[in-house]
């Protein structure tokens, strides 16, 4: 296509294909708008490409070499041979094929794509700038907008992912081969994510976290256990510590930290990973033109509806808000389309599940304990311990546990913590119960297939209620 | 300022909803504690609504005419923060500064990228909210995502929806019900005060009678928690009609099971019972027919029911009451009924004589006080008929007082208020007390705990007409007497049809309780008292 000036009108333009933005765009086109989907680089967004999709198809290749190196204990003795740059083309595949299905889907929902970076003209006009020399302006009018435009890494004072030896999460996941020893910054999900499946991989982790333990805001119970199957892993903690620079030194670098009282030390290692977060794009978008401020970390305000203050303007994802989340965004722009279409849609989830794929997996949906308590409900918490699971056993896992937060008085699930292996896929069903306002009896009256590990959600309901047949009830 | 909620208080035992009949303050109006702000009328009684405290009127939160579950939030005040103002702010699950602390430790997260999984969806921002939408509560609502979609498509606020699924769980049917409560497009039913020849009085006991049926089927959708409570109430899931679907398949509910446990069965089961006694039931003037009519109307479709022409009256309030109650009566208790006539030729004089004395003390005497009085008397010799069966400890509890409901039309429906401790009481003090207690009860003025307690009940349909009723008994009372007109009846004297005054009565007694041949030896003594009332001076 020839790019002039041109003008088009269309009724819905999704500003961004990621798993917000997509799913708005099709949801958008199936409800008849006419819709509208710009694209700077990569459809899927930072999920497929960069984020999600990536990190989980590494962990799979980790954790098959570190579970067939560590199986002595079956009688099995081997010693694989790892190539990172063939398991980097086969998730390379992995993505391109995701990818590809979410540019198909959308074609064939009678989405129209357009590749540039979107900024607002006014409230009903954006001009997009088409990448590439010689490329050249196009100018949209539309009848409603969603904003999905994302996030991208924080970086820290000092640490510039320009400099070679400085990795986002999106620089390491590109590695052709991986390196020995390897600094790691943050203790959050993504860092303990890279650094469990890196050390599964071979390289000498070192992490440094400004806070005082692993994923921070989790309860102290899941923090020991990643830490503790993390530290068997090889890896090196060093908490409260701040990173303040790096020098190179040699083949690698010298991260230097400092406590909150001024210690200094130095970690070595042959590259350091930031990994401390992630920010809200909104600087290309122009919105001080329409009138719209993002707030001070950089998001942009939604009412119940995904609406900005500017009625026909939309955010939805990591721009509109944490939990930064996959799902949360598609959700969102489920709604924000719906909305635009006409229809009573509103944001009124209960609860937004979340998971973490470190050693063992940990996920988590709705309150737990303590916030149930501040809620105001009167909490009743049931638990079942994964060494007490058959199928956990004939896993070889023993760690971890299901624990299940309702209200003592409806019995109404309120929400779970799950720590153990495939805690991401059992989290779902208490995300349904939650949702639902299921209640313990319903949870524990529903017949859970033996041997599996969502036995021990129903176990969990019934040790809430006092009566669980596995564990000791308290 | 700071903002103060208030929520509709407890109005009485086993109140759970009002309606909000009128606001006597308006948004943007300062009040004083203790002024009256609102009228709420509940299943018994118009309850005025004093304000907690000072302050002004931030947000009134119903409209006229909506149904208000108790504790839900009725009013917001803004109030000077002086901390003396009224109660603290409610900490309630539904509380704003809860949820919005919530979201607070989200954004304000070292590493929020794994932290705000629990927080609420983006209850932070109300901006830009569009007329009509429903609005999305910014604390937790116990509701499966389909019954808050419906919510709003109904244009519903789910916070505002009191729950009856398990643990207050809202429900499709909760959430519709307050849909049509706030608009009065409640397809529900209602008979006509006349009783039930007209169409409408008709369906509304067709959606009884259909309700109450009983289904067949090979296998039931239904929650864990609600076939438990089957498996509790001694119900067959099966055999529970069925009010929603799922996938095309028919879903049955807590609140089903609940219904057909209460009467469904027992409709069921004694159809031809129930049959046999469907002429129109009368505990007062209007005539309740509830019971009667039940299975009049199995034939009947629910389908064409929804489709049927006419005015359509919610069902609600002292209906409903008045519904649920003899409903549960006639479905539970075996009624033998009893009828009889004696000569009131002494009772009328005695009557005219002490009225006339009355009079001058200002007290009007009816008849009644003179049964209630007669009625006492014979209930102190037969104890069983001033009894109550608790069918839990499968004990028959004797009571040891003569507390005496007596049947008032009012024009909202059936009202029963009670004399206490009638038997101690003076054919004065009686008529003065039963005059305040029927007039307050047709202003609405009475107190929901001045209808409790009752032992037995009198109703006088005779002021009315007819000849003889078949009383629903008051339950969990024993028994239930009615009185006929007094007037002049062919009365056989010394083998000659004489001009006699006469007076006709009905009971009804509770098989379970009373045999008939008790209820007949009851009658008697009465009619032994009334026949010749000078004895009642003696008591």
């Amino acid at each position: 296509m020839v790019m002039g000036d041109i003008a088009t009108a269309t009724d819905l333009l999704v500003i961004g294909a990621g798993p917000g933005g997509y799913v708005a765009a099709i949801r958008g086109a199936q409800l008849g708008l006419d819709t509208t989907l710009v694209e700077k680089d990569a459809y899927g967004g930072a999920c497929l490409n960069r984020g999600c999709i990536p990190s989980k198809a590494f962990i799979h290749g980790a954790d098959v070499v570190h579970d067939a190196s560590n199986a002595e204990e079956l009688g099995i003795h081997a010693d694989p041979a790892v190539d990172i740059s063939q398991m980097q083309q086969w998730k390379s595949g992995v993505v391109d094929q995701l990818t590809g299905g979410v540019e198909k889907l959308c074609k064939a929902n009678g989405v129209s794509l357009l590749e540039g970076t979107a900024a607002f003209e006014d409230e009903h006009t954006a001009r997009i700038a088409h990448g590439g020399e010689g490329q050249g302006m196009e100018t949209v009018e539309f009848e409603h907008a969603i904003v999905a435009t994302g996030s991208r890494p924080i970086q820290i004072p000092g640490f510039e992912f320009a400099d070679e030896p400085v990795l986002s999460s999106q620089d390491l996941l590109n590695m052709e081969s991986l390196p020995d020893s390897l600094v790691v910054v943050g203790a959050g999900y993504i860092g303990m994510e890279l650094s469990t499946m890196l050390a599964k991989l071979g390289t000498d982790v070192t992490v440094v976290e400004m806070l005082d333990d692993v994923l921070p805001n989790y309860e102290s119970d899941i923090q020991r256990t990643i830490r503790s199957r993390a530290e068997d892993l090889g890896i090196e903690f060093h908490f409260g510590e701040g990173a303040t620079g790096w020098e190179e030194s040699g083949d690698g670098v010298v991260v230097a930290t400092e406590t909150e009282d001024g210690e200094e030390s130095e970690y070595e290692g042959e590259a350091v990973l930031v990994a401390v977060g992630r920010q809200p794009v909104t600087d290309t978008l122009e919105v001080e033109s329409i009138g719209l401020e993002p707030d001070e970390n950089g998001f942009l305000a939604t009412d119940d509806r995904a609406r900005t203050d500017i009625e026909n303007i939309f955010a939805v994802g990591d721009v509109a808000g944490e939990p930064m989340l996959a799902h949360k965004a598609s959700a969102e722009g489920i709604v924000a389309a719906e909305v635009a279409a006409g229809e009573p849609s509103a944001l009124d989830q209960q609860a937004i599940p979340a998971a973490v794929f470190t050693d063992p997996e940990v996920a988590t949906v709705g309150l737990t304990e303590r916030e149930a308590d501040e809620f105001g409900f009167e909490p009743v918490v049931g638990e079942m311990p994964l060494r007490a699971s058959g199928r956990a056993l004939s896993m070889g896992e023993s760690e971890g546990f299901v624990r299940i937060v309702a209200d003592e008085e409806s019995g109404i699930v309120l929400g779970g913590q799950l720590v153990g292996p495939n805690a991401s896929e059992l989290v779902a069903e208490v995300a349904l119960a939650v949702e639902m306002s299921a209640t313990l009896e319903d949870v524990a009256g529903t017949i859970h297939t033996h041997p599996t590990l969502a036995e021990a959600v129903m176990e969990a309901a019934e040790n809430a209620q006092g009566q669980a047949i596995h564990t000791l009830n308290r | 300022m700071v903002e103060r909620t208030f929520e509709l208080p407890d109005l009485g035992e086993g109140i759970a909803e009002g309606e909000l009949v009128s606001w006597l303050v308006e948004e943007g109006e300062s009040v004083v504690e203790d002024q009256v702000i609102a009228e709420v009328e509940t299943d018994k009684a118009l309850v005025e609504i004093p304000s907690p405290q000072e302050g002004t009127i931030a947000k009134l939160h119903y409209d006229e005419g909506a149904i208000v579950p108790v504790d839900e939030v009725i009013v917001t005040f803004d109030v000077a923060d002086d901390g003396a103002a009224g109660e603290p702010a409610a900490s309630t699950p539904e509380d704003e500064s809860a949820a919005a602390s919530d979201t607070d430790d989200a954004s304000t997260a070292a590493d929020p990228g794994e932290s705000a999984a629990d927080s609420t969806a983006d209850a932070d921002s109300g901006a830009a909210a569009g007329e009509g939408e429903a609005a999305v509560p910014s604390g937790r609502v116990f509701a499966p995502p389909s019954t808050r979609k419906l919510a709003r498509e109904l244009g519903v606020d789910i916070g505002a929806v009191e729950g009856t699924g398990p643990g207050g769980r809202v429900t499709d049917a909760d959430v519709e019900a307050h849909a049509g409560g706030v608009t009065e497009g409640e397809p529900d039913a209602a008979e006509s005060p006349a009783g039930g020849s007209d169409a409408t009085a008709t369906a509304a006991t067709a959606t009884t009678a259909v309700e109450n049926g009983t289904a067949a089927r090979d296998r039931t959708l239904a929650m864990p928690a609600t076939r438990r409570l089957a498996e509790e109430l001694g119900v067959d899931l099966d055999a529970v009609p069925a009010s929603e679907e799922r996938e095309g398949e028919p879903f049955v509910t807590p609140e089903d099971v609940q219904r057909f446990a209460e009467g469904g069965a027992a409709a069921a089961e004694t159809a031809s019972e129930v049959d046999a006694s469907a002429e129109p039931a009368s505990t007062s003037a209007s005539a309740d027919s509830t019971g009667g009519e039940a299975s009049e109307a199995t034939a009947a479709g629910e389908g064409d029911l929804a489709d049927r022409p006419g005015e359509r009256v919610p069902y609600r309030g002292v209906r409903r009451t008045i519904g649920e109650q003899m409903a549960q009566s006639k479905y539970t208790a075996p009624h033998v009924s009893h009828h009889d006539e004696f000569d009131a030729t002494e009772l009328v004089e005695l009557r005219r004589e002490l009225a006339e004395i009355a009079e001058e003390e200002g007290v009007k005497l009816t008849y009644l006080p003179l049964v209630v009085k007669a009625v006492t008397t014979a209930l102190e010799e037969f104890p069983y008929l001033n009894s109550s069966l608790d069918e839990e400890n499968e004990e028959i509890v004797l009571h040891d007082e003569y507390n005496i409901g007596i049947a008032v039309a009012t024009d909202a429906g059936l009202m029963v208020p009670v004399v206490k401790n009638a038997d101690q009481k003076g054919l004065k003090q009686l008529a003065d007390e039963i005059q305040d207690l029927a007039d307050r009860a047709r202003n609405r003025k009475i107190k929901p705990e001045e209808m409790q307690g009752g032992t037995f009940t009198i109703t006088n349909i005779g002021v009315i007409g007819g000849e003889f009723s078949s009383p629903i008994i008051n339950h969990p009372e024993a028994a239930i007497f009615a009185m006929g007109p007094i007037k002049e009846r062919p009365w056989v004297v010394d083998s000659e049809v004489l001009a006699r005054k006469t007076m006709r009565f009905s009971m009804s007694v509770d098989h379970r309780l009373v045999d008939g041949a008790d209820a007949a030896q009851f009658s008697n003594r009465v009619k032994e008292l009334l026949v010749e009332p000078s004895r009642l001076l003696l008591e």
